[in-house]
């Protein structure tokens, strides 16, 4: 490399040892960021299984020997657990992580991510042709995460609440014991029933819009909550940095 | 009428109630009560020496169940045991008095013992429409619970109506009715839910009341914690069916003539607290789990509304009509976001292929 004209960036076109358009590998979801999804995953998979067992028994067992109720509550049980200790780590990870992990990049805040969510809108209803590219989540994409994470603190609310119900510790307790008295056990168990089917609905509509994504940006999206690296074009990753100040 | 001055135990003795049965009785309080059996001794030498005090029984918007249930004891020393433990001295159902001479007989009540007698409410309070849907001699019911219940050392709210209005107070509640402590907040409540109360727990807080001086321990809706502290479900006979993953599917089925567990039926047991399966009703002859149909919580807060529909497991979702479960309508949701998701990955396809400005670089 020659020494530089006055004015002349290191990274200006013509100094690039390769072009902006190749991709970088590039480390985007840390480890407690997969390592939290697919507990996620499999934690409410054991839990939708069990808990509509528990909301209607479909098998009914013959033996009296059998304990299927008591083993499906205890799976339940155990479930929830990892549910909320991966749900925790999600959440403490929103403040140490990296800024597409960030809790930063979730809010809709900036008008960049308004404007963000508009073009999302426009593609997913065929309004525009392209798709525009993002490193991290896209902001519509954000949003609706936001919306499950608050659906994920409500079912460990009404689980804990309906938990404490027959037993629990005093901690427990003291934290989740009133709650029947302002909403009516029932109702918290309706929610807590109901809310099950949205994560059914959202998985389906994930798996598709990653699929498609991936598809549409060619980056390895798919991969990337496996390995946690992306491949994305040098610009992008600019311009994103840019953003993201 | 007995002199006010005798002693409980001197009157059982006149009506031929013996040391074996009073003791049998203190023993089923103490009991009622989660209390250590060392307790027996210090429940009966309270209740040997009380003073009887003066107790009255208000009726306002009520089916008469709660008097009913504590008058049809099938074992009949029992039943004295009850009626003897205090001086009744007004009861619409079962006074003698009538019309000017009943009514006399209260305000002596409120006038001479003030403050230290017990009143007992039955039934709620209308308060719409200046309470006109219930009075009582020419006066409503909130003015009689005003004078009545403010003036006694302590209000006991037999039954869900005169706890928070019970069936009354269900949607839509014509006439307003509320319960005591909503009528009469000065009133110092104790409330004894269920639709009706059980009989034996309006004895045991008598008994704990005699004995201690001081109304028992109570939960955040100032109900007993001896008898409102504990789950159903973890104290039915048919837990372990429950657990065992056999369960009643239809009325009459066989597992519901052998007995296996009605949760599938819509019962309320695991949400309800109430001590029937180890207290029962009719001197402990059954409960309605027992006798074979789900447990509706009607110990529980506002029950009509909460725990109905009382055949299913979970309340209707609000603005679907009362034949769609929540189940129906998740699965509804579930499969109209997947069928929406196939046309939507159609068309992204098709858009794929008509793209005309060139897309990302295939590799």
């Amino acid at each position: 490399m020659g020494s530089l004209a006055p004015g002349q960036h290191a990274w200006s076109e013509a100094h690039r040892p390769y072009p902006s358009t190749l991709p970088v590998r590039t480390y985007v979801w840390e480890l407690p960021v997969r390592v939290s999804h697919w507990l996620i995953v499999l934690a409410i998979g054991v839990l939708a299984f069990t808990g509509y067992y528990m909301h209607d028994p479909f098998i009914v067992a013959k033996s009296s020997t059998s304990f299927l109720m008591a083993k499906m509550r205890f799976i339940h049980l155990v479930a929830g657990s990892v549910f909320i200790s991966a749900f925790l780590l999600r959440m403490y990870w929103f403040f140490v992580g990296n800024d597409w992990s960030s809790w930063r990049s979730f809010w809709p805040i900036k008008k960049r991510q308004w404007r963000g969510m508009g073009n999302m809108v426009a593609y997913y209803s065929f309004l525009k042709k392209d798709l525009v590219h993002h490193v991290g989540h896209n902001a519509l994409a954000a949003v609706t995460y936001l919306l499950m994470f608050t659906f994920m603190l409500i079912e460990i609310i009404t689980g804990l609440t309906l938990y404490t119900h027959v037993r629990g510790s005093w901690l427990l307790g003291w934290l989740f014991r009133w709650i029947p008295g302002v909403i009516d056990i029932q109702y918290l168990r309706l929610a807590h029933f109901c809310i099950m089917f949205t994560f059914f609905a959202f998985v389906i509509h994930h798996v598709y819009s990653a699929v498609l994504v991936s598809w549409e940006e060619r980056n390895g999206l798919i991969e990337s909550i496996f390995t946690g690296y992306k491949f994305i074009p040098r610009h992008e990753l600019e311009e994103d940095s840019d953003q993201v100040k | 009428m007995l002199p006010l001055n005798e002693s409980f135990f001197g009157a059982l003795q006149q009506k031929g109630v013996n040391r074996r049965r009073f003791m049998k009785f203190c023993a089923a309080m103490t009991a009622t009560l989660a209390l250590p059996p060392r307790y027996v001794a210090q429940v009966a030498s309270a209740l040997e020496k009380t003073r009887k005090p003066v107790l009255v029984w208000l009726q306002f918007q009520d089916c008469a169940g709660n008097s009913e249930a504590i008058l049809r004891s099938s074992n009949p020393p029992v039943l004295d045991v009850v009626l003897d433990l205090l001086s009744w001295e007004y009861h619409e159902i079962v006074m003698a008095g009538a019309g000017h001479q009943a009514e006399a007989a209260l305000n002596r009540v409120v006038k001479e013992e003030k403050g230290k007698y017990l009143a007992v409410v039955e039934g709620s309070i209308p308060l719409a429409d200046d309470g006109v849907y219930c009075t009582v001699a020419g006066k409503t019911a909130l003015s009689i619970a005003k004078e009545v219940c403010s003036n006694a050392a302590a209000t006991i709210a037999a039954g869900a109506c005169a706890w928070y209005g019970g069936l009354v107070a269900a949607s839509p509640n014509p006439t307003g009715a509320v319960g005591i402590s909503e009528a009469v907040p000065e009133a110092k409540v104790i409330n004894l839910g269920g639709c009706p109360q059980n009989p034996a727990n309006t004895a045991a807080v008598l008994v704990h009341y005699l004995t201690f001086g001081e109304l028992p321990a109570v939960d955040q809706y100032n109900r007993p914690l001896f008898a409102y502290g504990r789950v159903i479900h973890d104290q039915c006979e048919r837990r372990a069916h429950y657990d065992a993953g056999r369960y009643t599917q239809e009325w009459g089925d066989e597992g519901h003539r052998k007995g296996w567990c009605l949760y599938k039926m819509g019962c309320k047991g695991p949400q309800a607290t109430f001590n029937c399966p180890s207290v029962r009703f009719n001197d402990g002859t059954s409960w309605p789990v027992k006798a074979g149909h789900g447990c509706v919580g009607c110990g529980g807060y506002n029950f009509w509304e909460t725990k109905s529909p009382f055949y299913e497991r979970l309340p209707n979702v609000p603005g679907f009509g009362v034949d769609v479960s929540a189940g129906k309508i998740g699965i509804g949701i579930t499969a109209a976001v997947a069928g929406a998701t196939v046309v939507h990955g159609i068309a992204s396809a098709v858009r794929d292929r008509m793209r005309t400005t060139p897309g990302p670089e295939k590799p």
